[in-house]
């Protein structure tokens, strides 16, 4: 009987440990000719669901159709970025944490010298939540695992494989904001806002005691001149150079 | 009319100026009022947690405050001219004033004008070693914290010496405190005693008595500021500005 006892334990440690969901991932059909590197990840063109319907400021839901891209899988680390600035430095064992306090004028500076750009907040949302409209890239609510308090907790860019887009794109609602190369706007924003603010995406937000993932159609904004331990980047390659440089 | 000269004649304003004297005398509680004290165990005359409407009261260390004449400002560590400041030499800087939010880590948030002087006038004046990259406060109360050198000279760090028009209070941080609006309120460091500059990341209080980070950065999420009725308004991380506050521009 003890035995039999042991062995359910045994059973039922092993489902839990073993129980962790992965992101069930939308097959994509790579178009023939193009050749997806190693980093990065092929989205299909068509529409998707942008914004959510409570939401004003953003785009409520609606429909929204954009050509193909590849998009980087990860955001840009610390060691990627010492490629791009030589100065550039950081703890040896944080190599793979995500590069931060940059501006969008640095990130942008960075992915123009590896031949790519920022994603526009359309293509970084439906990198985020592909086109079933879902909040969380990986579709079900979790509780953030950490308690909150007064730091950003910055974590290697590959290290949660089990919060994932239905694409396989990592970090998104979690780790560092990421720039884009959208100023923020909306219906009956005010004219001196207007050209003021880039949309970051996909951070944690905060208070007190709390920590949580923001949703994929969260809108955060900021100074394009900010430069702050939680935002940092990811590059993106459209069709359209893509097309250009014939590959 | 014979009833209101009566009113307000000379003698009612001196009894009503002698009431008001008599109110700042007796006990508080005799006009139901309250310190706003967050433990009552510490005396009354300590400077301490008050929640104050307007302007929560914040000090890890409950002490009885600055007198002005005992106290110094040592600059130090990797400079080239090591320097001792009174309270007078404070007035020798060139004076800035802003506009801008304390948000505490606690949620609540309150703003205020302060007036002070830049970080770099100290610069100017000590010249650090060019390997100084960070900076060591130490206060009244022991309470100490860091930052990186880079973040002071940030354009809307201030070295204050006066809040709302007044010099700045006791509670306040008299009579020199840090504001940077980018920053938590509990590195905004009161009571500023020392300045020191190193080649490496000294760790601050809070980090070493409580669950807070050294880096302190205000974090996007939720504020509940005290003069929004603590209302949850969003925050985009870095220096707080809801929309009702000006931006600078």
């Amino acid at each position: 009987m003890r035995c039999f006892l042991f062995i359910i334990f045994i059973l039922m440690v092993s489902g839990i440990s073993c129980g962790k969901e992965e992101v069930e991932q939308i097959e994509v059909h790579v178009p023939e000719g193009v050749t997806v590197p190693e980093d990065m990840v092929y989205i299909p063109s068509g529409e998707f669901i942008m914004g959510h319907p409570d939401e004003p400021k953003t785009r409520k839901g609606q429909k929204v159709s954009i050509d193909a891209f590849l998009i980087e899988r990860f955001e840009v680390t610390r060691e990627q970025f010492k490629l791009f600035k030589p100065d550039y430095s950081f703890h040896p064992k944080k190599a793979k944490f995500p590069v931060s306090m940059v501006t969008f004028a640095q990130a942008q500076e960075y992915c123009q010298w590896k031949g790519r750009r920022l994603p526009t907040e359309a293509e970084w949302e439906k990198a985020a939540r592909g086109p079933d409209g879902r909040k969380w890239p990986w579709r079900k609510y979790y509780e953030h695992p950490n308690n909150g308090f007064s730091g950003f907790l910055p974590e290697p860019v590959d290290q949660r494989h089990e919060w994932v887009s239905p694409y396989g794109v990592y970090g998104m609602g979690y780790n560092v904001w990421e720039w884009t190369s959208d100023w923020y706007a909306y219906d009956g924003i005010l004219e001196k806002d207007r050209n003021r603010f880039k949309v970051i995406r996909g951070g944690l937000t905060q208070t007190h005691t709390v920590i949580k993932f923001s949703p994929a159609y969260y809108r955060n904004k900021i100074e394009p001149t900010a430069h702050f331990n939680f935002i940092g980047f990811r590059c993106l390659l459209g069709m359209a150079s893509l097309r250009a440089s014939g590959s | 009319m014979k009833l209101l000269s009566r009113k307000f004649n000379r003698r009612f304003f001196l009894s009503l100026l002698s009431l008001s004297t008599t109110a700042t005398i007796l006990p508080s509680k005799v006009f139901g009022l309250s310190d706003y004290r967050r433990d009552k165990n510490i005396p009354k005359q300590y400077i301490q947690n008050r929640d104050r409407p307007g302007f929560f009261i914040r000090s890890a260390n409950p002490f009885m405050g600055v007198d002005a004449n005992d106290w110094g400002l040592s600059i130090s560590g990797m400079v080239a001219n090591p320097t001792a400041l009174a309270y007078e030499d404070l007035f020798g800087f060139k004076v800035i004033s802003q506009v801008s939010r304390l948000k505490c880590v606690e949620c609540w948030s309150a703003t205020a004008q302060w007036e002070g002087f830049r970080f770099q006038e100290l610069i100017d004046r000590v010249k650090p070693d060019p390997k100084a990259k960070y900076v060591y406060f130490q206060s009244a109360d022991s309470y100490y914290e860091s930052y990186t050198l880079e973040e002071l000279l940030r354009p809307r760090v201030l070295m204050v010496i006066r809040m709302n028009g007044q010099p700045l209070s006791k509670d306040h941080g008299f009579p020199l405190r840090l504001i940077a609006p980018f920053k938590y309120g509990y590195k905004n460091v009161k009571y500023i005693t020392s300045i020191e500059f190193t080649d490496s990341r000294k760790r601050n209080y809070w980090a070493n008595n409580g669950p807070y980070s050294v880096d302190g950065t205000i974090q996007p999420g939720i504020d509940h500021p005290l003069d929004f009725n603590k209302k949850p308004l969003p925050i985009n991380g870095g220096e707080v500005f809801h929309p009702f506050d000006k931006r600078p521009s």
